[in-house]
């Protein structure tokens, strides 16, 4: 009897203490014998995270927070516990946050340039790289629900006060008046819609006018081109370069002909000057024979003797008519 | 007068009580040393005390994890994700019902018949008879009981615990067509061994108390058959109020501030 007590406390007593280990260890899910890869990170702050929380690597769990340990120098050090398969990112980081609206937290590792853009976590990526590179994987964490609440219940609040003021601002003469306003600008919209019609016409011939000339300035440029084109395959050849001593020759010929024409003035200057001077002497003469001065004025101005010279020819012309009529009576030639 | 004379006698009466329990702790803690009386009778009293009381504390673990997942689905209506149902199971069970509804079921069992027992043993001039026998009888009736009701309590209450959730997994499984992989994944979710740990040591401080509870009153029983029934009626109201002020006490001074 005495046996069979002892035998069925101790069977009782060694089944319990198995069953409520291995409970704990199945709950736990803490894995005996089976290797893991230990991976540490490194946070400025770890919020509520937890030993035993889940690491996440592109959604899909590859292990636990192992522990969570404060160094001395104020930074907190996260020893996850990974499958030994698992393959980390070439540059990793470590973010927490949460998983839920719960106070579920989770570590995701991620490539560095997957990391929240955000300000906060970058820069306590930064910092946290900055420490020790390469001993510890550089670790950020997101705000949690009650930070992002606070922040919402600021923003609630301000909107609320901006609505009080606003119900306060908009009283009846300020509805009146955005009634009017209201008014106004759709007339000033209709307004607006018959002008717009009235200059669609000019409009679109402007357009007309601007893709022509667009098209102008297209065919313009497509010339320029080929004269490029062409200046480029006359360098080329060298042509511009006989073309360039024709020019330097003409340019000589040119200063040669100027100079003549400079000298060919200075000429004609002085044969002006001389002109000059000899219609001042005509115009001099001129006076003088208006005036009836000398006897060529006194010829031109007294028609006496315009009237006697006339008469003087006529009696000239008779008398060379009398001649032609009779010769022999005015000339007779002899010989011996 | 006689008002200030009646305070003054349960004043009296109150310090004397204490008085003689210290003086029953001390000679229990004395009696340990004598461990070739009190350790044959150990396996006898863990089988009484612990084995037999299986069956009752495994049961109130089931029906206590069903109705935890029912409660725990009737209370999480909207917002709240149904896989939490494994959270508030595994969590109430490891942390308090397993502990404090095993050991007052226990108290009863267990106290009750420490107290009849001794007792019947004290009105019948046993224990007389032990001490003229040069038996110590705090050896060997109350460390024996006190060894087995602490050894045996956390037993029954960790497997409670897992009998309770399994009840709990199941229930989730049958009425609230929640996914196995879902009731663990809440269950494991907040889940430390800090959990068990914590259920284990506080099952122990009851199992202690109630052992001890029923032997000073068993062993304070005077006057027959109706000192042996105050006496199994005071060590079951005592170890029930006990278990919840030790229940108060472990959560005032280890729970609490734990993060």
């Amino acid at each position: 009897m005495k046996r069979g007590n002892d035998f069925t406390v101790g069977l009782v007593v060694i089944g319990s203490i198995v069953a409520i280990v291995l409970f704990t260890l199945w709950l736990s899910q803490t894995s005996i014998g089976s290797k893991q890869r230990d991976v540490v990170a490194r946070f400025t702050d770890v919020g509520n995270a937890k030993v035993g929380n889940s690491v996440v690597i592109r959604g899909v769990q590859a292990g636990r927070i192992q522990s969570i340990e404060l160094e001395p120098t104020g930074w907190v050090l996260v020893k996850m516990s990974l499958d030994p398969d698992i393959k980390l990112p070439s540059n990793p980081v470590v973010v927490l946050s949460e998983s839920s609206m719960f106070g579920e937290w989770q570590a995701t590792i991620m490539e560095r340039a997957a990391a929240p853009d955000d300000a906060d976590v970058q820069q306590q990526l930064a910092q946290s790289a900055a420490v020790g590179r390469g001993s510890a994987i550089p670790g950020a964490r997101l705000p949690d629900i009650a930070q992002l609440t606070a922040v919402a219940g600021r923003i609630a609040g301000d909107m609320s006060r901006v609505a009080d003021r606003f119900q306060v601002a908009f009283d009846d003469r300020a509805a009146n008046e955005l009634r009017q306003s209201i008014r106004n600008f759709a007339d000033l919209s209709a307004e607006l819609e018959r002008t717009v019609r009235s200059q669609s016409a000019s409009l679109t011939q402007l357009g007309n006018d601007v893709h022509k000339t667009m098209g102008t300035i297209n065919a313009t440029a497509l010339a320029v081109q080929h004269t490029a084109d062409r200046v480029d395959s006359s360098t080329s050849k060298g042509q511009i370069r006989q073309i360039m001593a024709n020019v330097g020759e003409a340019s000589e010929d040119i200063k040669a002909t100027s100079h003549d024409l400079r000298g060919a003035s200075h000429t004609l200057i002085a044969t002006q000057q001389q002109l000059s001077s000899v219609l001042t002497h005509a115009d001099s003469v001129l006076g003088k024979i208006d005036r009836g001065q000398g006897s060529l004025g006194m010829m031109v101005n007294d028609p006496t003797l315009y009237q006697n010279g006339d008469a003087l020819l006529s009696q000239m012309r008779e008398l060379v008519a009398e001649i032609r009529a009779h010769p022999r009576q005015y000339l007779s030639v002899k010989i011996f | 007068m006689g008002v200030i004379e009646a305070t003054g006698r349960w004043v009296r009466f109150r310090i004397e009580e204490a008085g003689r329990a210290g003086r029953f702790l001390e000679e229990a803690a004395r009696a340990l040393a004598a461990g070739r009386t009190w350790f044959p009778n150990a396996t006898l009293q863990m089988r009484r005390l612990g084995v037999d009381s299986l069956p009752i504390g495994l049961l109130i673990a089931i029906f206590t994890g069903i109705v935890l997942a029912l409660l725990a689905s009737y209370s999480f209506t909207g917002a709240v994700p149904l896989y939490f149902v494994g959270t508030l199971v595994e969590k109430t069970i490891t942390l308090e019902l397993a502990p404090v509804l095993t050991g007052l079921a226990l108290a009863g069992r267990v106290g009750a018949n420490i107290a009849a027992e001794l007792g019947t043993r004290r009105v019948t001039e046993q224990v007389d008879a032990l001490e003229t026998l040069a038996y110590d009888p705090d050896a060997y009736l109350v460390v024996p009981r006190v060894i087995a009701g602490t050894i045996m309590f956390p037993l029954i209450v960790g497997l409670a615990m897992i009998v309770g959730l399994g009840a709990g997994w199941l229930a989730s499984l049958g009425f609230l067509h929640l996914s196995s992989e879902e009731f663990l994944k809440g269950a494991r979710l907040f889940f430390g061994a800090f959990d068990i740990e914590y259920g284990l040591v506080k099952s122990a401080s009851f199992g202690l108390a109630v052992t001890l509870i029923g032997c000073y009153k068993g062993l304070r029983a005077r006057g027959g058959a109706e000192g042996v029934g105050n006496a199994a009626t005071g060590a079951v109201v005592y170890s029930a109020v006990m278990i919840l002020v030790l229940d108060a006490f472990w959560a005032m001074t280890w729970l609490h501030g734990r993060s």
